[in-house]
């Protein structure tokens, strides 16, 4: 029981994390490689408004989440707007080049060491007992729901809001998009906003949980094997690959070896790779275009 | 693609062999022969530092060559090869303490190693490109360097492992004069080979391969081949550089092959320019020096002791920005700055060489 | 200028990759409501002028060296392409001409009609269904399943969605049978005579493109060399060799003497 408590916990934190990879990828099918550093800054946000905003735990998420946003915003206008037309691998070794900076300015500002923003929050992380003598602590839930609210939030948002529309179309078609008047610009900001967001609340939520240092930027990396089991341009995908790589990983851990937790997400990366390259619920012309 | 630069006006080139020449002009003939004695004097005269440093640049070159062909010259994308350079670096350590091998055991088995995985690295290419290949060798990174992993813990070097450094006619190379010849030496041959195959058959058909794969195969290419064959040479050759490189720090331990190592190497070809040997020589000399450069420069900034703690981070944050820097602003990397410098001086007074007509 | 013109395009040089010049010195212009149809061979610069007009070229690393393109006396050359489209000119592509993942309905969302209302918007989604009753049948299908008409169909109603007063339309009948093509002609008369939309045709084969407009304009070489009446143009000698292959046999000239013909720059009508 408590390891399907932990394969769904696991699940949940790639899940929120593996559907920046895709919203980024859909929209402008660059592989955003910074994400996982970009999801370590949405915690460190947290101490940021924690500090200087407000003391009132929810209204210092909500700050965290808006300035999250925003840096997502800025990336795409000061970096990735300028490697529009150039080759994919360029865009994708920028962000790789973004990532490296904002490690280095996260240890300039922040320092190395591990910090507990929920301590300087004075919240406390309750464990919570579920039947079957299993346990969650409250973050762990909270992200199980963040996970829910989030995925079931975009799915209406692409489906039938007038820029989720626009966001699938941008993808799809840069070109005729911009023929239609669509804004690329706004779309792609937007994606990177939103992936941004997704990924800090991700962060704020583990920091919550278990501290913050960077080595959260590992698991954020562990998530893209998720969202590419799942196909890259998928939310349905991301969800299936989460559970599926999570599920490995804890299986492995629990049954095999503690030190494959770093490497069983990769494993199944190369064997889904080997198989079915477009993933689960990718589409498969998404290969080509690459 | 222009592998030659410009040229003065007053010299053609009458014959294939003398258009494949390496060293073409008789100025040119002198300048390598100059560079050549300036590079085997610079053990007299150089501090220790400075010799260490130059060694690290010479590793630093044949690891940058490889990449250098395999993803400038014939399009494959790796994000791996910190991954081949510690398959090497733990072919030397494993052999030298299961079996005491010696050097010229356990460096040709470096490049055996590197060669099989070269084929496992280059197998997904067949059916991936572009993203997904390069994320598969990200993939494949991990694996490697959880294999070295777990032999450091499952035979108790959970620190590393220590190599004895290698001797040669009786004589153990320790100094660093002799370390620097022999990374010379091992950059000298990489260059060659890597010169040698891209004026051959096979470097031709990488780069058809790269410009467009089904033009390639049309063109009687076989493309598959081509692919796997520059994944197994380029990775026999990172392997032999991650050999050297264990010899060199006489240790081995997974934490010297980081992503942030791959990060590194991409970044050498990037800034020293994609597509270009000399790009490869000069991106590894400027990503390894870098460092250095930003300890210096901190060094000199008032009240440095405060960051002497953070010297990393900065390190991190100043190569991100220099990375960004040259993907932005100077896509054609080192290589370019100094190919227009040419452009300028040879087209003095023009500012643009003849379109269409003209050698570019 | 004539009040009623719509679109002008004086003296237009376009140059690619700051080389090579496409199109040399093209002047044209349309007048409210006509349908115009630009003809010419390949390379003859029309692709690179519909380009330019839609601001299309800056991805191909050209531009607008010297002349201009005024839209309703706004000036539009090098403007990004998505204000263009928001000034009411809206593009038919050549290529790539639906998202091919989009359902019908949501293809005829997509386009940013100028932040039209949810019952405006509904209007125009309905009228194009009015057009093109077939996408109606199939509006819950994604683009990427429609056959060619379907999907040339497809276009011009998203273009129609934008509510354009210019419609430009590059290679109706690239890839399509004849008798789907005659369809879509027909269709076009209909959208102009019922929208008052002017349109601008941009044609290889001329004979299709002649029979339903008003004026037509022959490029060659990135030069205009006829322009005329449309019903004047189709009978000129020249045309109905070159272009309608309409030459009695034996008639036929040598390329000797084409190659004069496309030097000489002659205005008729």
């Amino acid at each position: 029981m408590q390891l399907i408590v932990n394969i769904l916990v696991l699940a949940a934190i790639y899940a929120l994390i593996s559907c920046g990879y895709v919203l980024v990828y859909r929209v402008s099918r660059v592989l955003n490689l910074a994400h996982g550093e970009l999801m370590m800054l949405g915690g460190y946000m947290l101490i940021v408004t924690a500090a200087t905003i407000s003391s009132n735990p929810i209204a210092a998420i909500a700050g965290a989440l808006v300035l999250s946003l925003m840096v997502g915003g800025l990336v795409y206008v000061f970096l990735m707007r300028k490697m529009t037309g150039e080759m994919v691998l360029a865009a994708v070794l920028a962000t790789v080049a973004l990532g490296i900076l904002l490690r280095g300015l996260v240890i300039l500002f922040w320092s190395a060491q591990i910090q507990y923003p929920a301590q300087t929050l004075a919240l406390s992380n309750p464990t919570l007992n579920l039947p079957g003598g299993a346990s969650i602590s409250f973050y762990s839930a909270m992200l199980i729901v963040a996970t829910v609210v989030v995925y079931s939030t975009l799915f209406a948002f692409l489906r039938f809001g007038s820029w989720g529309i626009r966001m699938r179309a941008a993808g799809q078609s840069p070109l005729l998009a911009a023929q239609r008047g669509i804004n690329l610009h706004g779309v792609y900001a937007l994606a990177w906003g939103l992936s941004t967001l997704t990924g800090s609340l991700a962060g704020i939520l583990i920091a919550l949980d278990s501290g913050l240092s960077q080595t959260i930027v590992m698991i954020g990396l562990k998530a893209f094997p998720a969202a590419l089991v799942g196909g890259l341009d998928s939310l349905v995908g991301a969800l299936a690959g989460s559970l599926i790589v999570a599920a490995a990983e804890v299986l492995m851990i629990h049954y095999v070896d503690p030190l494959l937790a770093d490497v069983v997400p990769f494993l199944v990366l190369i064997g889904m790779l080997v198989v079915r390259p477009w993933g689960l619920f990718g589409t498969r012309e998404a290969l080509d275009r690459v | 693609m222009s592998r030659h630069p410009p040229r003065a006006s007053g010299y053609f080139r009458t014959s294939y062999a003398q258009d494949h020449a390496l060293i073409q002009t008789r100025l040119e003939w002198l300048a390598t022969a100059a560079l050549a004695v300036a590079l085997c004097g610079v053990p007299l005269i150089a501090s220790p530092f400075l010799l260490d440093l130059a060694t690290q640049v010479l590793l630093a070159i044949v690891g940058a060559l490889a990449l250098a062909l395999l993803t400038g010259y014939a399009g494959q994308i790796s994000l791996g090869h910190a991954g081949l350079l510690a398959a090497g670096a733990f072919t030397v350590g494993i052999l030298f303490k299961e079996f005491n091998a010696p050097f010229w055991i356990s460096l040709p088995a470096a490049a055996v190693t590197g060669a099989a995985l070269g084929v496992v690295f280059g197998l997904p290419s067949l059916r991936l490109r572009g993203l997904y290949l390069a994320v598969s060798t990200l993939a494949l990174h991990f694996v490697v360097v959880y294999l070295g992993g777990e032999y450091e813990s499952k035979r108790g070097f959970s620190t590393g492992i220590m190599i004895d450094p290698p001797s040669l006619l009786g004589v153990s190379i320790t100094s660093g004069r002799a370390w620097y010849l022999v990374m010379l030496g091992a950059a000298v041959v990489a260059l060659l080979l890597a010169a040698n195959i891209l004026r051959s058959h096979t470097g031709r058909a990488w780069r058809a391969v790269h410009a467009n794969e089904t033009v390639a195969g049309a063109l009687g290419i076989n493309v598959a081949a081509a692919k796997l064959g520059a994944f197994v040479i380029t990775s026999s050759m990172t392997a032999v550089a991650g050999g050297l490189f264990a010899y060199h720090r006489g240790f081995v331990s997974v934490e010297a092959f980081s992503l942030y190592l791959s990060i590194q190497y991409i970044a050498m070809i990037i800034i020293g320019g994609m597509g270009s040997l000399l790009g490869a020589v000069l991106g590894a000399i400027f990503v390894t020096l870098f460092p250095y450069a930003i300890e210096a420069l901190v060094g000199m900034l008032p009240g440095s002791q405060r960051y002497a703690g953070s010297l990393f981070a900065v390190n991190y944050a100043a190569f991100g920005v220099v990375m960004i820097l040259f993907l932005i602003f100077e896509p054609l990397g080192l290589v370019g700055i100094w190919r227009r410098l040419q452009s300028f001086f040879l087209l003095w007074p023009f500012k643009q060489r003849p379109v269409g007509g003209g050698r570019k | 200028m004539n009040s009623d013109t719509m679109l002008t395009v004086d003296k237009l040089e376009v140059v690619y990759k700051r080389a090579i010049t496409a199109v040399q010195g093209i002047s044209l212009s349309v007048a409210r409501g006509q349908i115009v149809a630009v003809i010419g061979t390949n390379g003859a610069g029309k692709s690179t002028t519909l380009r330019a007009i839609s601001g299309f070229i800056g991805i191909d690393d050209a531009r607008v060296t010297d002349g201009s393109v005024t839209f309703k006396g706004q000036r539009i050359d090098n403007r990004p392409p998505h204000t263009i489209a928001r000034l009411g000119i809206a593009l038919v592509p050549e290529r790539e001409k639906v998202f091919p993942n989009l359902s019908i309905a949501e293809n005829l969302a997509a386009p940013v009609a100028a932040r039209a209302s949810r019952s405006e918007r509904r209007r125009r989604e309905e009228l194009v269904y009015h057009f093109f009753p077939r996408l109606a049948e199939l509006r819950a299908r994604i683009g990427g399943l429609l056959s060619g008409g379907e999907r040339q169909m497809l276009a011009i109603g998203s273009a129609l969605v934008c509510h354009p007063e210019l419609l430009l339309i590059d290679e109706l009948s690239l890839g399509l049978a004849p008798v789907v093509v005659e369809g879509l002609m027909e269709r076009l008369v209909q959208i102009r005579r019922e929208l008052d939309i002017t349109i601008l045709l941009v044609e290889q084969s001329a004979s299709v493109a002649l029979a339903i407009s008003d004026y037509g304009y022959v490029l060659e070489n990135g030069r205009v060399v006829l322009d005329g009446d449309a019903a004047r143009l189709k009978d000129h000698p020249e045309i109905k060799e070159f272009y309608l292959g309409q030459a009695r046999a034996g008639d036929r000239r040598s390329y000797a003497e084409i190659k004069q013909y496309r030097r000489s720059r002659r205005w008729y009508g």
